[in-house]
């Protein structure tokens, strides 16, 4: 094996015939367009434009092209080490025009792995762990071991025993793969995506008033002359979305954060607004400024009396069914429930926490501030602006349901949701490669509300109550990406490694006796599946640990935040034993003895999962029918199209393939269904069975109770500890903790913290702290519900389901106003370090989302970091900084 | 913020191929030819300072606090322009007696905009970038403090002697080049 080392003042140029293909960043929702350039070691291009594959002369263009160090390695392929740089397209005219990219997805070529990079760590075998070591293993031997387990396990205890941990966007091959074992083959209720215990909607309370959390196009953005942004800094997560479409246009933009981001920054300097909210308070926020719209009478009538619901639209027809579903109970619960606009502004102009004196109190936002920003959205009267709106996690993981409701209000009332620069949509975190080959199974969940309302299962109190007896993690950290992470890792640990039932042989017959006893002890028996050992759950608590193919190592298919639909083109060898999750899924699925599961290759599973996309928002369907037409493979139709790709839904008309910008639009003329085309109701109208949208009522008091309980006491040293994301790291860092780059720039956690807070306690940038608390709030039980009251936070105390935990975090200091006094800011989850364990672990009862945002901690300096002084990594400089 | 006059660039700094070693050594350290050395400043950072010229920027007795000097370095070439600066703190690599005196490139690495009129001696920040607000520090090494740029700001690697300043070498690839050493066509 080479050992490489690359100076960092020259780059090799990929020769005129290096191989290209195309792919998409594999990082955030926007999902940037980028171009792979391969060659043989030995056969580098020279500065000659009419030498080297970008066709450029070096030194270039002031504006490019250009390869920047960080976005060429070595990888193997077909065996051999070769060159790679991986460019943002210059040449796209979708997504990011001319070359435009994050830094996140400019350093991609330093995620690919190589023996002798940072990457070098990979899993590459299977491994079980034995006498407390992880050691080899043949994939036949731990599938093996997994199916007779699961076949105990299912037979004995039920399907509910039975769980899986999984990603929800990492390809459509594999998570079809994924929903196909468990909702088809297994149907177990004891499933969750990554960010949330449970299945069920991100956004419940947007899709409910009727509009579809991706239905905007990048362009309508642009088009947009006031843009509403809650609960995110897309400068910071969203980058290109930013960057290209919403910064350097002719407009205002108006942010709703806890803390000044360089986002808040642009938009500040640039005629825009920023509201700096108390985190947890946003339905205040939206419900005040309905109010001074209504008060002065802003509304976009026009918009209301052609697409809200009026009361006998709201419960026409077949009305809203049996009620059992999560949408339909909430629409017509009388607490919530949806109003004609009529009786919502009575509502409204009635409901005392809406006045802007106690909303100003509560949010902590100027009363001037919020009126200022009612009118810049509305026009306040005057000649109505496009405005657009748009939000993220701050917003919707605080309080999930009714900050949603009232955000869609917002939205509605001032005539957005359905028209060009007039758009209502999600931002985004990761891309959309998610496809159901089954419905959940709710009817099996054991968690319900009053009456027949079956919720989907919350399934880290399932494993906490000791329910799950198998799990199969698939590309996620589980633990630190849940709430009360330290306390959800001690439950771990008693159903697994303090298990008197522990491996000491590598014969098959006495795994799998070890792991029977196990389960039949009570404990539980933990597989996962991923690309690289992660703290704790794979290299602590694991039992059998499966090596994941990633990015670049086979194709696959997915969507970004409009939906546009791309192939991501292989380009490396997979190294060692790692494999496909799809194909992990389908082996260990005939060994289960189910049916349906050998495919060939990915796009045997990509062509058939189509058929499971019609109807829905990234409908494919079409595409692969095309393609058998033409006598192609659906992968190959993809890749042909590049990295402009195709909106979905994709429609068929007049035999050529069309995509879709804008979802709910009027104005598209859709014609006769052709072919293998679905035209949903949605497509031109609101997704609601009247197919206008709905007003939906969002008390404060659903959330009241645990927001006091909650609310830091300042007189105890207690802080608001919020917690998100930054720029220059992806998620958790979970792989590019390995880039060089990168980790120099953020060697390790920090928190942000007010100078007026730092200075009593003697803090200054770059010392250590110790956050702590002894007062998390974590919830156990409560499955079912009789009363309606019962799951309330206050009924839910005092039936003794949620008891008090602790969780404590290390972090590196950093001093900055752009934080409020009283409030801390650092990530959910890095490396190791999990600020999700000073999260409470109460869900929304409503949605089951986590109210992330919501942390607490109390603080103490330990002595300086490594970084304080060291002038090669970190930077304690003003992120909101805008110039002299 | 005050510019001061472009400073004469030597014609040293405009001649010819730099290096004469094949690519391969340049691009991987395996040929002892190669003289890489560390400077303490720099930490791991590998130079190859032997292939650059030396060439005199400036003076520390006329370089006023906050009133960056631009020059061109290695070569005479639109990319190639840089600026000397004294900063409000020190700052890893810095020259003079308060180790405060730094020079960089001014192409952002992001998408190779001019950072002309965002020197910040008393911030000791190189940015807002005009195209997409990426911010580096010039305390440290020109690390991205806030934004898109795939690597540092290059840093020119300066030496004194008595009053006088000189750049001898750069720390980073300079935005559209492949080769810092090799002669702009």
């Amino acid at each position: 094996m080479t050992d490489y080392q690359q100076i960092n003042d020259a780059i090799p140029l990929p020769p005129a015939d290096a191989k290209v293909s195309t792919t998409v960043c594999a990082y955030c929702i926007v999902g940037c367009g980028y171009k792979v350039y391969t060659w043989p070691l030995g056969k580098e291009g020279k500065p000659q434009a009419k030498e080297n594959a970008l066709g450029v002369d070096f030194p270039g263009e002031q504006f490019g092209p250009w390869i920047s160090p960080n976005q060429h390695a070595i990888v193997q392929l077909d065996g051999q080490d070769q060159h790679v740089a991986i460019l943002p397209d210059f040449d796209a005219t979708v997504v990011n025009p001319n070359g435009n990219h994050s830094i996140r997805g400019g350093v991609l070529a330093k995620k690919c792995y190589h023996p002798s990079a940072p990457t070098k760590d990979r899993l590459l075998y299977p491994q079980i762990r034995i006498n407390g070591k992880l050691e080899r293993v043949s994939w036949d031997l731990a599938l093996d071991v997994m199916a007779a387990v699961s076949k105990h396990v299912l037979e004995k205890f039920g399907e509910s025993a039975w769980a899986m941990k999984t990603y929800s966007y990492e390809f459509f091959e594999n998570t079809y793969a994924i929903t196909k074992l468990a909702f088809e083959a297994i149907q177990t209720p004891a499933y969750a995506v990554h960010d949330k215990p449970s299945m069920g909607n991100d956004t419940a309370g947007l899709d409910d008033a009727g509009i579809k959390t991706f239905s905007a196009s990048y362009q309508d953005w642009s088009e947009a002359d006031v843009l509403f942004i809650s609960g995110t800094d897309p400068y910071e997560t969203k980058t290109v979305l930013f960057t290209e479409w919403m910064m350097n246009q002719d407009n205002k933009i108006i942010m709703v954060l806890p803390r000044r981001t360089a986002g808040v920054a642009y938009a500040e300097k640039n005629g825009g607004l920023f509201l700096q909210i108390n985190p947890g308070t946003d339905t205040l926020l939206h419900l005040a400024m309905n109010r001074i719209i209504l008060e002065n009478g802003w509304e976009d009538k026009e918009f209301i009396s052609k697409w809200i619901a009026d009361e006998w639209e709201i419960d026409s027809g077949f009305g809203r069914g049996t009620r059992n579903t999560p949408w339909q109970w909430r629409t017509t619960w009388g607490s919530i429930g949806a109003l004609s606009f009529e009786k919502y502004k009575d509502w409204l102009l009635n409901y005392a926490p809406a006045e802007l004196e106690s909303a100003a109190k509560i949010t902590g936002i100027p009363q001037e501030k919020i009126q200022q920003a009612a009118k810049m959205i509305s026009g306040g009267g005057g000649k109505r602006p496009r405005t657009s709106f748009g939000f993220e996690k701050g917003n919707y993981w605080s309080n999930n349901y009714t900050n949603t409701t009232s955000f869609a209000s917002l939205a509605l009332l001032c005539g957005a949701g359905n028209r060009p620069g007039r758009v209502v949509s999600r931002l985004g975190g990761h891309q959309r490669g998610w496809i159901g080959a089954a419905p959940y199974p709710r009817t099996k969940s054991p968690e319900k509300l009053p009456g027949r309302r079956r919720l989907e299962l919350d399934l880290d109190r399932w494993v906490t109550a000791g329910q799950v007896r198998f799990a199969w993690v698939i590309g996620t950290t589980w633990l630190g990406a849940m709430t009360a992470s330290q306390e959800l890792l001690k439950k771990f640990r008693q159903q697994t490694t303090e298990n008197p039932h522990q491996v000491t042989s590598s014969n098959r017959e006495e795994i799998i006796q070890t792991f029977i006893d196990r389960v039949d002890s009570g404990g539980m028996v933990l597989v996962d599946s991923d690309i690289y050992p992660v703290e704790p759950l794979n290299t602590e608590l694991a039992d059998i640990v499966l090596p994941a193919a990633q990015w670049g190592e086979h194709d696959g298919a997915r969507c970004n935040g409009e939906r546009r639909l791309r192939l991501y083109s292989r380009f490396s060898d997979t190294p060692g034993e790692a494999k496909p999750d799809w194909w992990a899924i389908s082996q260990f699925a005939q060994k289960m003895g189910f049916k349906g599961f050998d495919w060939k290759d990915a796009n045997t599973v990509f062509e058939e999962a189509a058929r499971f996309s019609r109807g829905n928002i990234l409908d494919y369907y079409p595409l692969v029918w095309k393609a058998k037409q033409d006598g192609v493979k659906g992968h190959e139709a993809l890749r042909a199209l590049g990295t402009t790709g195709i909106q979905t839904p994709i429609r068929l008309e007049e035999n050529e393939l069309v995509g879709t910008r804008r979802l709910h639009d009027p104005e598209l003329n859709l014609g006769t269904p052709q072919g293998p085309t679905s035209h949903p109701k949605w497509l031109t109208h609101f997704n609601t069975h009247s197919g206008k949208a709905l007003l939906i009522k969002s008390p404060w008091e659903l959330f009241e109770d645990y927001y006091e309980r909650i609310s830091p006491k300042r007189d105890q040293g207690e802080f608001w500890f919020t917690v998100g994301r930054i720029n220059e790291t992806w998620q958790s860092g979970f792989d590019t903790l390995r880039e060089k780059y990168l980790t120099d720039r953020w060697p390790d956690a920090f928190v942000e913290i007010h100078p007026d807070d730092a200075g009593p306690l003697g803090i200054e940038s770059g010392d250590y702290l110790r956050l702590w608390s002894d007062d998390i709030l974590v919830q156990e039980s409560g499955f079912q519900h009789i009363e309606p009251k019962s799951f309330s936070f206050t009924q839910l105390m005092k039936d003794g389901h949620i008891r008090v935990g602790s969780g404590e975090m290390k972090a590196v200091a950093i001093l900055t106003t752009a934080v409020k006094p009283g409030l801390l800011f650092g990530m959910f989850l890095y490396g190791k370090r999990m600020g999700n364990s000073l999260v409470h672990r109460v869900p929304d009862p409503i949605t089951h989302s986590y109210r992330y945002k919501l942390g607490k901690a109390n603080i103490e300096k330990r002595g300086e970091s490594p970084f304080k002084n060291d002038f090669h990594k970190m930077s304690f400089k003003q992120r909101d900084y805008s110039g002299t | 913020m005050k510019k001061q006059t472009d400073c004469e660039t030597s014609s040293e700094g405009c001649s010819g191929e730099l290096g004469q070693l094949s690519r391969r050594h340049f691009l991987f350290g395996s040929g002892a030819a190669l003289l890489t050395l560390t400077l303490p400043t720099l930490g791991e950072a590998q130079v190859l300072r032997s292939e650059y010229p030396r060439q005199k920027i400036g003076n520390l007795s006329q370089l006023i606090f906050n009133q960056p000097l631009k020059f061109r370095y290695p070569w005479d070439h639109v990319n190639a322009e840089n600026y000397l600066i004294r900063l409000s703190e020190p700052a890893g690599g810095g020259v003079g007696p308060e180790n405060n005196v730094v020079a960089f490139n001014s192409l952002c690495t992001h998408q190779g905009a001019r950072l002309d009129e965002n020197f910040d001696g008393k911030a000791c920040i190189a940015g807002p970038c005009y195209l997409h607000w990426t911010t580096f520090d010039l305390t440290r090494h020109g690390m991205v403090i806030s934004g898109h740029a795939t690597v540092g700001l290059p840093q020119i690697l300066l030496e004194t002697e008595g009053d006088e300043i000189y750049a001898v070498g750069i720390q980073g690839l300079i935005f559209g080049y492949s080769n810092n050493r090799q002669a702009p066509v």
